[in-house]
């Protein structure tokens, strides 16, 4: 999308041609498509969301239906940004796009799931590194990649975006699929101090992994499992698992509304957060095993 | 063709309470190459004017040294250069070339400048401004990119008026640039400082003639060394902004802010002058916007460096000013280190100033409070050349809290070379750029 487009100022309501994001008649900062996006492809939707208190919204999204040899998938990317490197919105949109080409590619190519993501990620962490100029100073982003067939869940995650396990059925419990790379998620394993007080902590949100120049060699975690019964697969930045990290009760606020669409339950995930305090930029995806007849063209999509 | 690029970094802490309009921000700017077609094009200008009025025989060695350094000055204007020597006393007279032109610059123009200046002679009065219009008239000439004029005195304008130098000032304005040389104690900083001041340059004190023939040549090799001319700051601002200040703070302190010309309702030019391959210079920039929301952004100014060529100006570097409203008090009360460092230097030169003024007019207890504050905040940023330089007119008794007594002999000289001297500045050890706040921890 181009940032050449005419636009009128919200707040001197002038129409302006900004060469760069700000209006050029009273300075102020012109909305970005980026602010808020909705994709949806009925059995795979999401919502990214500036939040209330940041700038600009460094979380990205991407998604798709796509065909297999052995019936469709949905395919859903979350990625963030790291907020003290330079760029994170560059570093995000990047992954979230790269991540969903390659992913997509590999699953029509009839690649088993997890060898789809990892090449996915991979390919994702190649994209964010050579987006350093500065290898002192190089753009990062976390990563959250979910596959649903209609037998399969498998993620693929490096960071502290999350995937969560929905299941329709109330007596199955909801789960964490992913365990945060962030100096939280190792002070609580390690014993130094409980979830609870990690949580609370200056450095909770610290992330150890991510991907980029200035990253380890990437090992991104996996884990894969048979669907048995039917469920929603919940890809989020940490805008909002902060305000509900319990699985139970996101799956209580996914299921709270009449309507039984995907992007309805994005829509109120969001609305929650913000609702929450919206301190940080929100991304949810969720995505449902498509019908084996679902029609798989042109449901692409990534932010913007 | 290639052209010249420069980079604009901005430091500031982009946070502001709420409520609050103030933006400041360090703007560092670096001429990081001159470009190709562009340095080979550039022509360049050179007219030094020397002082010839009947002061400058007592002591004889001062017109000896004064030749001296002209000659020694022409030897160093490269090849090629256009270049003229005008001397001045009640009124100005092209000493070489004749004609009042410029020369070329070869082994034989240099030559025969040199025998015009060997014959000297020194006679008549001091008015500085006949001088600068002579020096104009001869460089508009010709049509030369770089312009620059050495003036050396050794006494007062006191065969002119105030108006009448500072109507030749203004015609010189944006023609050229001028460094001023006083030489001995018997002229005045402030006469001076106005000329370097409006024409881009520096003033400073050469106490002893013998120290003027090095002095012409690092001024000409300075001065040779420029190679991009006409470069302002072009400071774009929102509608209903107030500019509070616009100031070169590093190498010298350096108010530009009455030197705007406005270029549009929300754009004015600041001029800089010419620039050298490498050359980076520190500039405060200060405005006070419109307040927004909280969590409002804005862009509170742009600042370009802008090129005048023929076909109009030439935008070489950019860089912005931002504004965020925050509730969040730990982040608006966050103070830029560079503002801040900044901010003191020019206190220092602020304080020298006072002191100085203060001094000059018996008033002893203004004097020792305003030199003690400049030694207190020399001492603090680490600037020894400063706290040196006023050791020689104070004796220091606490560094740390200020407390200083006037010396009871002062030489002359020390306490111009102060004067003269004030403007300079320490650099600051820069920060990374913007985003200026937040630990450098990966943090989503």
């Amino acid at each position: 999308m181009s940032a050449e487009t005419s636009q009128t100022c919200p707040r001197c309501e002038v129409a302006v041609e900004p060469a760069d994001r700000y209006c050029e008649v009273c300075g102020a900062r012109l909305p970005s498509p980026r602010d808020h996006v909705e994709l949806d492809a009925a059995v795979v939707a999401g919502v990214s969301d500036i939040g209330k208190h940041h700038q600009r919204n460094e979380d990205a999204m991407s998604l798709a239906v796509t065909r297999t040899p052995t019936g469709p998938a949905s395919v859903g990317v979350v990625c963030d940004g790291v907020s003290t490197s330079i760029r994170p919105d560059e570093a995000a949109q990047a992954a979230a796009d790269v991540a969903l080409q390659v992913l997509a590619d590999g699953m029509r190519a009839g690649a088993a799931a997890l060898e789809a993501l990892t090449a996915a990620a991979r390919a994702a962490d190649s994209a964010v590194r050579a987006l350093a100029t500065d290898p002192a100073n190089a753009p990062a982003t976390t990563l959250v990649a979910g596959v649903m067939t209609g037998t399969t869940v498998a993620v693929c995650w490096i960071g502290d975006s999350r995937a969560y396990w929905l299941p329709a059925d109330d007596e199955q419990p909801a789960r964490l699929l992913t365990h945060d790379d962030s100096l939280a998620s190792e002070l609580a394993a390690v014993g130094v101090m409980s979830e609870a007080e990690a949580a609370e902590s200056h450095h909770a949100h610290v992330v150890t992994r991510w991907l980029g120049a200035d990253a380890d060699p990437l090992e991104p975690h996996t884990i894969a499992f048979d669907s048995a019964g039917q469920g929603v697969l919940l890809l989020c930045s940490d805008g909002l698992w902060n305000y509900q990290p319990d699985a139970e009760g996101l799956r209580r606020l996914a299921t709270a509304g009449e309507s039984a669409a995907l992007a309805d339950a994005a829509a109120a995930l969001l609305a929650f957060a913000l609702d929450s305090g919206g301190q940080d930029n929100i991304t949810v995806v969720l995505s449902t095993a498509p019908p084996a007849s679902s029609d798989t063209t042109g449901h692409e999509g990534s932010t913007p | 063709m290639n052209a010249p690029e420069f980079t604009v970094e901005v430091f500031q802490n982009p946070y502001l309470a709420s409520g609050a309009r103030e933006v400041s921000a360090i703007v560092t700017v670096t001429a990081e190459s001159v470009g190709t077609a562009q340095a080979a094009a550039a022509s360049a200008a050179e007219i030094i004017i020397v002082d010839c009025s009947g002061s400058m025989s007592a002591p004889a060695a001062k017109l000896a040294q004064a030749r001296h350094a002209t000659s020694v000055a022409v030897d160093a204007i490269h090849d090629g250069t256009a270049f003229a020597v005008v001397v001045g006393a009640n009124d100005a007279r092209p000493l070489y070339p004749v004609d009042g032109t410029l020369a070329v610059a070869d082994a034989r123009t240099k030559d025969e400048a040199r025998h015009a200046v060997s014959r000297l002679q020194a006679a008549g009065g001091t008015a500085i401004g006949q001088w600068l219009r002579l020096a104009r008239e001869i460089f508009l000439t010709r049509p030369d990119e770089l312009r620059h004029a050495i003036l050396l005195t050794d006494g007062q304008n006191a065969h002119e008026t105030l108006d009448e130098l500072a109507a030749a000032i203004a015609a010189c304005t944006g023609v050229f640039s001028c460094d001023c040389r006083g030489v001995g104690t018997d002229w005045e900083v402030a006469e001076l400082r106005k000329i370097s001041a409006a024409l881009l340059g520096t003033v400073d004190i050469v106490p002893d003639p013998a120290g003027l023939a090095a002095d012409f040549e690092a001024l000409i090799n300075a001065s040779m060394a420029k190679e991009v001319a006409g470069v302002s700051l072009r400071l774009w601002t929102p509608q209903h902004t107030v500019v509070r200040f616009v100031k070169q703070v590093a190498p010298t302190v350096e108010d530009l802010t009455s030197m705007r010309r406005d270029v549009t309702a929300q754009a004015g030019d600041y001029p800089t002058g010419a620039w050298s391959a490498g050359e980076s210079r520190d500039y405060h920039v200060s405005v006070a916007v419109q307040p927004g929301g909280v969590d409002e952004e804005m862009l509170a100014a742009r600042v370009s460096v802008v090129q005048d060529l023929a076909a109009g100006a030439q935008t070489l570097g950019q860089g912005q000013l931002i504004a965020i409203w925050t509730d969040d008090v730990e982040m608006s009360t966050r103070i830029s280190p560079e503002v801040a460092h900044y901010t003191g230097q020019e206190k220092l030169h602020q304080a020298i100033q006072d002191g100085l003024a203060a001094k000059r007019q018996g008033d002893v207890s203004t004097a020792e409070r305003r030199l003690g504050d400049a030694v207190a905040i020399a001492h603090e940023s680490g600037n020894q050349e400063q706290a040196d330089r006023l050791a020689s007119v104070v004796d220091v008794i606490d560094p740390a809290t200020g407390t200083v007594r006037l010396k009871n002999k002062v030489v002359d000289a020390d306490e111009m070379a102060l004067d003269t001297r004030s403007t300079k500045t320490l650099r600051v050890r820069k920060q990374q750029p913007l985003p200026p706040t937040g630990p450098q921890e990966p943090e989503d």
